[in-house]
């Protein structure tokens, strides 16, 4: 097995699974409109309705925005100069107040007895990885910025200055600007078309990127990394794309999220591989590497319709801040599907027909991910969930005769997965959210990896090996608003049936045992 | 006959009382900013409900005006001027809670009223925008007044005579003083946080 590549799974694996995470409200726009957190966030950063129409809006109150401005915005030019377009710079503002946030959290873990399981498949005397009882862990140090530069366009970017007490550079999360209701432009109704350019989440169902969880859901972390041991037939699939990845490209979307349609379609960059090029021959832009690894671009599209089942006709039918009775007391119903194609690329060193003569070998193996979601809301209980299949097509290098490397492929069994989660949500009060999750995530590539992993380079945790192809993960949580922009955060994740194999024969070392983890976190943005 | 003596005295009685109806003025130190003074309930007088609403508007996610003072038994209507729903709730009347009430959720252009039939401190907040607050100050007599932003205030046509006032400002201690009013009287008050 390549150890390179079952190294890069594994770790990506383990941190997706591990790396407790927070994500963002936003700051600055308590600071502009002189409003509180809640008036947008349930549980930040959990949107209540009235966020979603100030997103959809494009960071503005959907109406009058003006009107409920604390800090005006900065003239680029008075609006008169509109006239005179195009004979002069088109006049827009920006914020009047720099629209900056800023966040930190910082974590306490406690593992379960069986958390170093994992050492048993060494040899005796080999120092292991060493996983401690419990672990006090720095976060996420992160700037986020968003706002809107008026005539509609709207703009956010986020980076991680500093992850896990190091000021490593976690990266850009999304950087994008986005023109909204450019519908107006073609007289089409209004919101109907809006068009997002540069590195974003994909639309999926549930932000994984703003998820109030401690950890992410399972499903959206899952990549598709075929078999890659001899225990099973061989798969030649490597593929790295997981929905919880930002995507770059541009996207055009409609409708809205609180109520009505929604629909999204975007073309994103290609890169499986997760491998920047940077070939000489051409000098980049600005020096930055190119993103894709393939000529292809990849394709996304989502529709939702969620109905509004309030009895009031005007909390049905306007956007819901608040109910008759209350601010979160609302009730619906939103159904939602979603598709991405895409076109892994692997490329490797083979031979001719002659089998002498070398060339390059490229496999281009189609994939697609489809999935469904639902997303009940009754008053303060919130119930949603997403199923997903993922289905990658699989071309395995061959040597013919007595070739001394491959000289092309055939198709095999493709690679799939499939999975989802469901969670339920009960605000108990405005200051205290009981959550309760149950991810599922089906996918005998992931077991028969780890049953035979290569021993020079073993997994950094004992938290995720399956007893079975499938992979459950129950996690109640409750979290606390000590302040609007200060929460506290429990989870207890629960993973049943784990098991260690031994990599040489596959045969169980030990009895199907849980590790389960205790993540305690603390989250304040200002 | 006996009839026309009777109007008379009444007649008389009453110029004899306005000509004895004094002015309590002074000054609110200790804080800035707006401060309610008003006359605590005259044992044995009751004074009839004012029949003129008064009215709080919220827009721009705030409640205007902040401090409002109004006789026991004024009607408040209360506005929604933004384009986003409003709610009007109080936990309490001067920390009575029995009398918290919630007037529910309503969107722009429309109001609810509540008369105010119970005198005290009632801070209004709504329930969708936790950072709007606002107060009503229910006097139990006609007797008050608004100071203006130097602490200054002065309420006219109090009748000759020994009352309890008090000063309150929103987040200070409130002070209640014994003031004999007789003419242009003068009472200041000094409140702490």
């Amino acid at each position: 097995m390549d150890s390179s590549r079952q190294t890069k799974f594994l770790v990506a694996a383990v941190l997706l699974l591990l790396v407790p995470r927070f994500s963002y409200a936003i700051p600055a726009f308590s600071r502009q409109y002189g409003t509180s957190c809640t008036t947008c966030h349930i549980d930040f950063p959990k949107l209540n309705d009235f966020g979603k129409a100030f997103k959809d809006a494009g960071f503005k109150f959907p109406k009058d925005d003006e009107s409920f401005l604390k800090a005006p915005p900065i003239m680029l030019g008075a609006p008169a100069q509109a006239e005179l377009w195009p004979h002069t710079v088109y006049p827009g503002v920006i914020p009047g107040l720099p629209p900056i946030g800023l966040r930190y959290n910082t974590f306490f873990q406690q593992a379960s007895a069986n958390r170093n399981n994992f050492n048993a498949v060494l040899p005796v005397g080999t120092v292991g990885t060493f996983i401690p009882k419990s672990d006090f862990q720095p976060g996420l140090f992160s700037i986020f910025t968003a706002g809107n530069f008026g005539s509609g366009i709207s703009f956010w970017v986020d980076d991680d200055i500093s992850v896990a007490g190091a000021n490593s550079n976690g990266g850009l999360g999304d950087g994008w600007v986005k023109f909204n209701n450019i519908s107006r432009l073609f007289k089409l109704p209004t919101d109907s078309l809006s068009l997002r350019v540069g590195q974003f989440e994909l639309d999926i169902p549930f932000s994984q990127a703003r998820t109030w969880n401690m950890s992410g859901w399972d499903i959206f972390d899952e990549a598709n990394i075929g078999v890659q041991n001899g225990l099973a037939p061989l798969q030649n699939v490597n593929n790295g794309f997981a929905f919880s990845s930002p995507a770059v490209g541009l996207e055009l979307s409609g409708g809205h999220a609180y109520g009505g349609y929604h629909y999204s379609v975007a073309v994103v960059g290609q890169n499986t591989s997760g491998a920047a090029a940077n070939p000489p021959n051409v000098s980049p832009q600005n020096g930055v590497a190119f993103a894709s690894d393939s000529n292809f671009k990849d394709l996304y599209g989502r529709f939702s319709y969620r109905f509004n089942l309030e009895r009031d006709k005007a909390s049905r039918t306007d956007i819901q801040a608040a109910g008759a009775t209350g601010p979160r007391d609302h009730t619906s119903l939103a159904l939602g599907t979603f598709y991405y194609y895409g076109r892994s690329v692997q490329s490797l060193s083979g031979v001719l027909a002659d089998g002498v003569t070398p060339t390059v070998l490229t496999a281009r193996e189609p994939f697609y991910r489809i999935g469904g979601d639902v997303n009940f809301n009754y008053r303060t209980f919130n119930l949603f969930g997403v199923y997903l299949a993922g289905h990658d097509h699989n071309l395995l290098p061959v040597t013919s005769g007595e070739a001394e490397g491959p000289t092309g492929f055939v198709v095999s069994n493709p690679a799939t997965f499939s999975g989802g989660f469901v969670e339920a949500d009960y605000l108990a009060l405005p200051w205290m959210m009981a959550i309760m999750r149950w991810d599922v995530v089906k996918s005998s590539a992931d077991r028969v990896n780890f049953i035979e992993y290569d021993p020079a380079a073993p997994p950094s945790s004992s938290f995720f090996s399956p007893y079975s192809a499938t992979r459950n993960r129950f996690t109640p949580g409750v979290q606390f608003l000590i302040h609007a922009n200060i929460k506290a955060s429990f989870e207890y994740q629960i993973r049943p049936k784990q098991i260690v194999y031994d990599p040489a024969t596959g045969t169980a070392l030990t009895q199907p045992f849980r590790t389960n983890l205790a993540t305690a976190g603390l989250e304040w943005v200002y | 006959m006996k009839r026309n003596a009777l109007v008379g005295l009444i007649a008389l009685a009453a110029l004899t009382t306005a000509a004895y109806a004094g002015t309590i003025h002074g000054k609110v130190s200790g804080v800035s900013g707006e401060s309610v003074v008003y006359v605590e309930a005259i044992a044995g007088k009751t004074f009839p409900a004012p029949a003129q609403h008064v009215l709080i508007d919220q827009k721009g996610l705030m409640f205007a005006p902040h401090i409002v003072a109004v006789a026991q038994g004024t009607t408040v209507d209360f506005l929604n001027s933004d384009s986003v729903a409003h709610n009007v709730f109080w936990i309490s009347i001067s920390g009575n809670k029995k009398l918290g009430h919630n007037l529910g959720t309503w969107p722009k252009g429309q109001k609810q009223s509540f008369k105010f039939d119970n005198p005290g401190v009632v801070p209004l907040l709504c329930n969708v925008h936790p950072e709007m607050a606002a107060y009503v100050i229910v006097s139990p007599t006609p007797y008050f007044a608004t100071t203006d932003k130097s602490g200054e205030y002065k309420i006219e046509n109090v009748p000759d005579g020994a009352y309890t006032v008090t000063a309150w400002h929103e987040g200070a201690k409130y002070k209640s003083n014994p003031v004999k009013v007789a003419g242009d009287t003068t009472a200041d008050f000094t409140l702490s946080k």
